[in-house]
């Protein structure tokens, strides 16, 4: 850490100032109450006023390689009170040697009033002591808080990295196959899946850079992901929109919405032979977007084992990003299971 | 070979299947005779038509490609079609059973063609190694269903429902709140599958399900039964590990 003088120069000013006023209280006093003459109180403030500041700056070296916390209380006090001493004879002497040629008479007054000046010097010594250990805590208690902050945000946008769904392997290849079958019966089929395709990994991908999207575009991947899905399963995944349309402005985290799609189908369609509808609703509620997905499933042959990975890492990007408990509720109604999400707006849609 | 193989397609995804069937059409070893949709029609096909070959997918709805091998009369030569499941990969790795990972070339295809000709011609059995497939569930720690099948229908059991199972000889007899099913397999295979917390192996021919525990008897010195919460309040003899099993889990 640097010096706090050299560092901070408004820290400078204010010591200058400080230092600068009491001199000016000093002098006005001596000459005007206790009539001293103007050259001896020159010389009194000078070498205590303005010498000692000067001098004293050093003492923040001496605490600033003495931290508290390392260092013994016994030799701590021993090494200021060495530090001290120097200085003080230091001082002393060159304040002597610069009252020396002023003073043509009677030098008793300068022998009577060492004592008080030694005195003077260790008591300077000690309150810059307390003045710089208060500067240091508080620079470091700075430079900590900064830190955190730092360290928070990068814990955060790691967890939130991590929480991030990646596209489900599973889901590309079943989609690469349903690919491969059209480029035999369907071309022009094929072609327009393989666009469908990228479109929805380019978003996905896109992610890395952008947490929060509008949920226009949130829903516009949901439905390319859904026709892909489509494609493979023909009439058996049925999906259905109902969206109110003055929340197609309201934000929401992006890829937020895929996972919960994926499960549906996951749980819904993939284990079961009938027609599954995925239902999909959202209102808007003062300053909370709402959607709820629910879809159908075959409770006979799935015992739901709770909450899997993918609701679990939803609810702590939720958490992470909001800063709210239970913004994802699940309910499962026997042969259908819901979800329902609440994302917090800035401001009330309207 | 003489004659063609009676090859039977069982995949739930109408494009794979449409792909499989264009890549079967031009293959002279190869007669198709049907085509399934699922896992239950598929036991019933393999078990009416008795194919030489059958060309299955692992995850399909209700039962899965795996689950429903424990439940064939016949056996017939199998090629796995899989997009991506790791776990079934690592069953397949050490099993040498043939797979194809989707999508797949037609040469691939053939070459899985090729070795199931080849095993048929030197009569090389593989049903030990299917058997084996069905026993893997690495990933899964628990599983959570049991599929069965009587004379007439397949029944999926979820392990919630099992009430206590019976070890009878080579089978076990899995007592549910609605009946009873048999089924091949070893008291070992439950007593490693089923979740400890909620199944316990109380005596050499008993697994039970701890919520349907009623009470513990002793009824001479040093032994025990456990009386279940039904009707008949049926009681099940327990070993001294047993016993001391029941005490781990149910803390008393």
């Amino acid at each position: 850490m640097k010096h706090p003088l050299t560092n901070n120069y408004k820290l400078l000013l204010y010591y200058v100032l400080f230092w600068g006023v009491i001199s000016a209280i000093n002098i006005i006093l001596q000459v005007f109450w206790y009539n001293v003459p103007l050259t001896y109180s020159l010389l009194d403030t000078g070498t205590n006023y303005v010498l000692y500041p000067l001098m004293g700056s050093s003492i923040w070296y001496s605490i600033r390689y003495n931290s508290l916390e390392e260092v013994t209380v016994g030799r701590l006090l021993l090494f200021h009170f060495i530090a001290a001493s120097i200085l003080c004879a230091i001082w002393v002497y060159i304040s002597f040697a610069i009252f020396k040629p002023f003073i043509t008479e009677d030098n008793s007054f300068l022998e009577n009033g060492l004592p008080s000046k030694i005195f003077a010097g260790y008591l300077m010594y000690a309150i810059y002591l307390v003045f710089f250990y208060a500067v240091n805590y508080y620079q470091s208690l700075k430079e900590k808080i900064k830190k955190e902050v730092e360290y928070k945000t990068l814990l955060r946008e790691a967890e939130l990295q991590a929480l991030k769904s990646q596209i489900n392997p599973h889901f590309l290849f079943n989609s690469l196959n349903s690919i491969s079958s059209l480029t035999v019966s369907n071309p022009e089929k094929a072609q327009e899946m393989v666009i469908n395709l990228s479109t929805f990994m380019r978003y996905s991908l896109m992610h890395n850079e952008k947490e929060m999207v509008p949920f226009s575009r949130e829903l516009e991947n949901i439905k390319l992901y859904l026709s892909i899905e489509k494609v493979r399963f023909g009439k058996k995944l049925n999906a259905e929109f109902e969206i109110d349309s003055k929340c197609l402005e309201a934000e929401i985290p992006n890829m937020i919405l895929q996972p919960l799609f994926e499960n549906a189908i996951k749980y819904g369609v993939y284990e079961t032979t009938e027609q599954v509808t995925i239902n999909t609703s959202c209102v808007c509620e003062g300053n909370l977007l709402k959607i709820a997905i629910v879809n159908d499933y075959d409770a006979d042959t799935i015992k739901r084992k709770g909450e899997g990975i993918g609701l679990r890492n939803i609810r702590q990007r939720m958490q992470i990003i909001y800063n709210q408990p239970d913004l994802i509720k699940i309910t499962d109604h026997k042969t259908k299971f819901e979800v329902q999400l609440i994302i917090p707006q800035k401001q009330a849609v309207s | 070979m003489s004659e063609k193989l009676q090859t039977l397609i069982i995949e739930d995804e109408e494009l794979a299947r449409n792909l499989l069937r264009s890549y079967l059409k031009d293959q002279p070893d190869i007669e198709i005779i049907g085509e399934c949709e699922n896992g239950f029609d598929g036991v019933k096909a393999i078990n009416e038509k008795k194919p030489d070959l059958v060309f299955l997918d692992i995850q399909m709805p209700k039962i899965t490609g795996f689950e429903m091998i424990e439940l064939l009369d016949h056996i017939p030569q199998i090629i796995f079609t899989t997009a991506y499941d790791q776990y079934a990969l690592k069953a397949f790795e050490l099993n040498a059973v043939d797979y194809l990972l989707k999508p797949f070339s037609k040469e691939r295809m053939q070459k899985a063609i090729e070795k199931v000709v080849h095993h048929i011609q030197h009569n090389e059995n593989n049903i030990e190694k299917l058997e084996e497939l069905t026993n893997f569930r690495p990933g899964e720690e628990h599983i959570d269903r049991v599929v069965v099948k009587d004379r007439h229908k397949i029944h999926i059991i979820t392990v919630d429902k099992i009430r206590y199972i019976e070890s009878l000889d080579d089978y076990v007899m899995i007592y549910t709140h609605d009946g009873r099913h048999m089924k091949q397999k070893t008291m070992k295979y439950f007593e490693t599958y089923l979740d400890p917390k909620n199944f316990i192996r109380i005596h050499r021919s008993f697994i039970v399900q701890v919520d349907n525990i009623a009470e513990i008897q002793q009824y001479e010195k040093e032994s025990y039964v456990v009386i279940l919460k039904d009707k008949d309040k049926t009681k099940l003899k327990v070993s001294k590990t047993g016993y001391k099993k029941i005490k781990e889990v149910l803390h008393f």
